[in-house]
């Protein structure tokens, strides 16, 4: 297999500590990081001058339906909802996804080397997202992981749907007694297959069970006071969760730290209404971050598009967060909550070869721009 | 009095002036310039800050839908020709407060109806700041928004009435503007004098939704003979118009391209704003997509992605100062920093088209420093 040599760029290492950035190589070898150090060499190898650009590891999306919203016909598809139950746990992404979807290319193109994509939240329990890099042209085989989570909704979503229908829930409280039923049945089911009683098959039950043995986390859409009845229910069946949106965190901060939770904040720029968009506060992926929570900036492409990544992070340095801070909320933070940091999210040996190379400052530069992006050590993209 | 002292200055007009000053005396610009002075004025350091003219989202929805409430202020989805709403009568002044404008640097928005009539009424040019309503309103009868987007057959169409297709928007249009002209002109309807005046005596310029190829091209084609003056909004996919934009020298107002994607669903070429740039048309930024619009932040993203794609900085703080201005007819108050025009500016530690760490350290309407 080609080795691939990136040569004297400054690297975003992403790692913890000091000395993250520096000056120095990379080799790449069969798909993975095989050396990364101030001076690499290496003669048989295919050496890429990233002399004066910055090398960094593929960037992550946390939060998109990219392909299940399907924006590529004359009128838009939507795959991403089936809003026939509140409960519909076992709906596996997969299967909705336009691995077509022009808004891939512009991914990888931009850096974006892999994405949650998730069912949509027009139901409680909306469905099973999953894990997959941005190139290909097979999902199945673009997946690295599913289920990734267990995605649940709160808030205005599944009750318009089903009070539209005039069907449980069509309110607030209604939706947290989904939440909790759902939950109690699970957990009851679970119990039973511990047990070795034998039941019914139930294919909503079973994709919840790995949230509540720890497995997986659960995605919960959530924004504002809503954010209290998810961290309720969440803490009360001890399962490791992260809120997606998240608008009006700084109202919630010290709940959110104490329940220890993860946050995927995004996409920001809808307008302020009374109401689930009253408060979109960005500053709050600062004070969040001060105070140790893992924060994501994810963009729920296509909603907003691929490319507003960037945007996104820039906001976050527009209020304050550092670059390299920032960075990390699109690299090695949502690799964590995904449990994939053993594959993803920082230069290190081992890991994926998902690397981009950059001019100019990401999240500081407005013109930042890739010119590079390799794939498990392919180069599928060059300026 | 203000004197705000040594700053960059964006003039709004392509001028940058270094180390300079801004004196603003009441509700305007009284000087700009290099070491001015004025005794009493209340100093404001700007060193190391740059000044720009409040920027200008010339069609906004926010501030006309009425949020929450059934029906939207800004929809009057019952006849798919009202030239003749004003949109003054649906300005919510809270709405445009919530939004905190300021924060990105947008102090007037010009309120404009949906894309769900082929004519949708007048737009309202509103500062953004909280103020009282006559300060705030610039100008009403700015410009007639209209519209030639899928919106409308989606609207009508559905009801099984005229235009439920492309080409019946285009003839409910022409029309409607040969109705008008024929009427005796004692017996036009209000909606019927209006399009008299807007279309033979240009008084105020038109802004017309388009945003496909069919869509575009059709309604330059049926404008090639019209006097009015015509601005593009959303035109996503413009580039492929490019031929005829530039002969006829339509402004275009960019709609919000972050919005659904649309730069990869329209496989738009934003770096064709560049031949735009160089023919003379007139181009804005807008919150906006299909009728809607989206928070401020999204103003600056689409000024940013005309960077990214090639057009100089200081042309795309022009697209977002003085462009609008023209468009909307308030060059005489707005758009640039020159004595004599309302005091309306920001203070930014950078320049947000071309760092993400800028950010406003204060804002200016009416010269009172709103923040």
């Amino acid at each position: 297999m080609d080795k691939i040599l990136i040569k004297g760029g400054t690297l975003y290492t992403m790692t913890d500590g000091e000395n993250n950035i520096f000056h120095g190589d990379v080799l790449v070898e069969n798909g993975k990081i095989a050396q990364v150090a101030p001076e690499i060499v290496c003669e048989d190898a295919q050496v890429i001058d990233a002399n004066g650009n910055y090398v960094l590891p593929g960037l992550i999306d946390a939060h998109t339906h990219i392909g299940l919203f399907d924006f590529n016909h004359d009128s838009s598809v939507d795959d991403a909802n089936e809003m026939t139950d509140p409960v519909t746990a076992a709906m596996d992404a997969r299967y909705s996804i336009n691995p077509k979807a022009r808004e891939l290319k512009v991914a990888y193109e931009h850096g974006i080397t892999t994405m949650l994509f998730t069912p949509g939240s027009g139901n409680v329990f909306c469905g099973q997202a999953i894990v997959a890099k941005t190139y290909g042209d097979n999902i199945f085989e673009m997946t690295i992981k599913a289920p990734a989570a267990v995605k649940i909704a709160l808030g205005g979503n599944p009750k318009n749907t089903y009070g539209d229908m005039k069907r449980l829930p069509m309110t607030r409280m209604g939706v947290a007694n989904v939440l909790w039923e759902t939950f109690r049945k699970a957990k009851e089911y679970l119990d039973k297959q511990n047990r070795g009683e034998e039941q019914d098959y139930d294919a909503n039950m079973e994709a919840i069970i790995p949230a509540l043995k720890g497995e997986i986390p659960c995605k919960i859409h959530c924004t504002q006071y809503d954010m209290i009845t998810a961290i309720e229910v969440a803490k009360a069946y001890g399962v490791k969760f992260s809120l997606e949106h998240a608008w009006g965190a700084t109202d919630y901060l010290d709940e959110i730290v104490e329940s220890g939770c993860d946050i995927c904040y995004g996409p920001i720029a809808t307008y302020r209404s009374p109401g689930e968009r009253r408060k979109v506060d960005v500053e709050a992926v600062k004070m969040l971050d001060d105070r140790g929570v893992n924060v994501a900036m994810i963009t729920d492409s296509p909603i907003l598009s691929e490319e507003s990544l960037y945007h996104h992070i820039g906001e976050a340095v527009r209020e304050g967060v550092s670059q390299e801070r920032a960075v990390r909320m699109v690299t090695i933070n949502p690799a964590r909550q995904l449990n994939l940091d053993d594959r993803l999210g920082s230069l290190e040996v081992g890991k994926d070869a998902d690397i981009v190379i950059m001019k100019g400052k990401l999240g500081l530069d407005t013109d930042a721009k890739v010119l590079y992006t390799m794939v498990d050590g392919k180069i599928v993209y060059q300026a | 009095m203000y004197l705000i002292k040594n700053a960059t200055v964006h003039i709004g007009n392509g001028t940058v002036l270094q180390q300079s000053d801004v004196l603003v005396e009441g509700k305007v610009i009284k000087e700009v310039g290099k070491n001015l002075s004025a005794e009493g004025a209340e100093v404001i350091d700007a060193s190391g800050c740059e000044v720009f003219p409040g920027f200008i989202d010339p069609v906004s929805s926010i501030g006309a839908m009425g949020i929450p409430g059934r029906y939207l202020d800004n929809n009057e989805a019952t006849n798919p020709i009202t030239p003749e709403m004003n949109l003054r009568y649906s300005m919510d002044p809270d709405e445009v407060n919530r939004q905190e404008f300021y924060k990105s640097g947008i102090t007037t928005v010009g309120l404009s109806p949906t894309n769900n009539n082929i004519m949708g009424g007048q737009i309202a040019v509103c500062k953004t700041a909280p103020q009282k309503m006559k300060e705030r309103l610039v100008k009403e009868h700015a410009g007639l928004k209209c519209s030639v987007t899928s919106s409308v057959k989606e609207t009508y169409g559905s009801r099984d009435q005229l235009p439920k297709t492309k080409m019946g928007i285009f003839f409910l249009f022409a029309e409607s503007l040969r109705k008008a002209r024929a009427e005796k002109e004692e017996k036009r309807t209000e909606a019927q004098k209006v399009i008299c005046d807007v279309f033979d005596n240009a008084s105020m310029p038109l802004f017309v939704a388009a945003s496909s190829k069919t869509e575009i091209d059709g309604l330059l084609h049926l404008m090639e003979k019209e006097k009015v003056e015509v601005n593009l909004v959303d035109g996503f996919c413009f580039a492929d118009s490019l031929k005829q934009i530039k002969e006829q020298k339509v402004g275009l107002v960019l709609g919000n391209v972050n919005n659904c994607s649309q730069i990869a669903k329209n496989g738009m070429d934003l770096s064709k704003l560049c031949e735009l740039v160089e023919n003379g048309n007139r181009i804005a930024f807008t919150n906006s997509n299909g009728g809607y619009s989206e928070g401020r932040e999204v103003f600056i993203w689409s000024a940013i992605e005309a960077y990214r794609a090639g057009v100089p900085a200081e042309e795309v703080v022009r697209m977002m100062t003085e462009h609008p201005a023209h468009m909307l007819g308030i060059q005489d108050r707005v758009g640039t920093l020159e004595a004599g025009k309302d005091a309306d500016l920001s203070v930014y530690t950078a320049n947000p088209v071309t760092s993400y760490a800028a950010k406003v350290k204060h804002s200016m309407v009416n010269g009172e420093v709103i923040f």
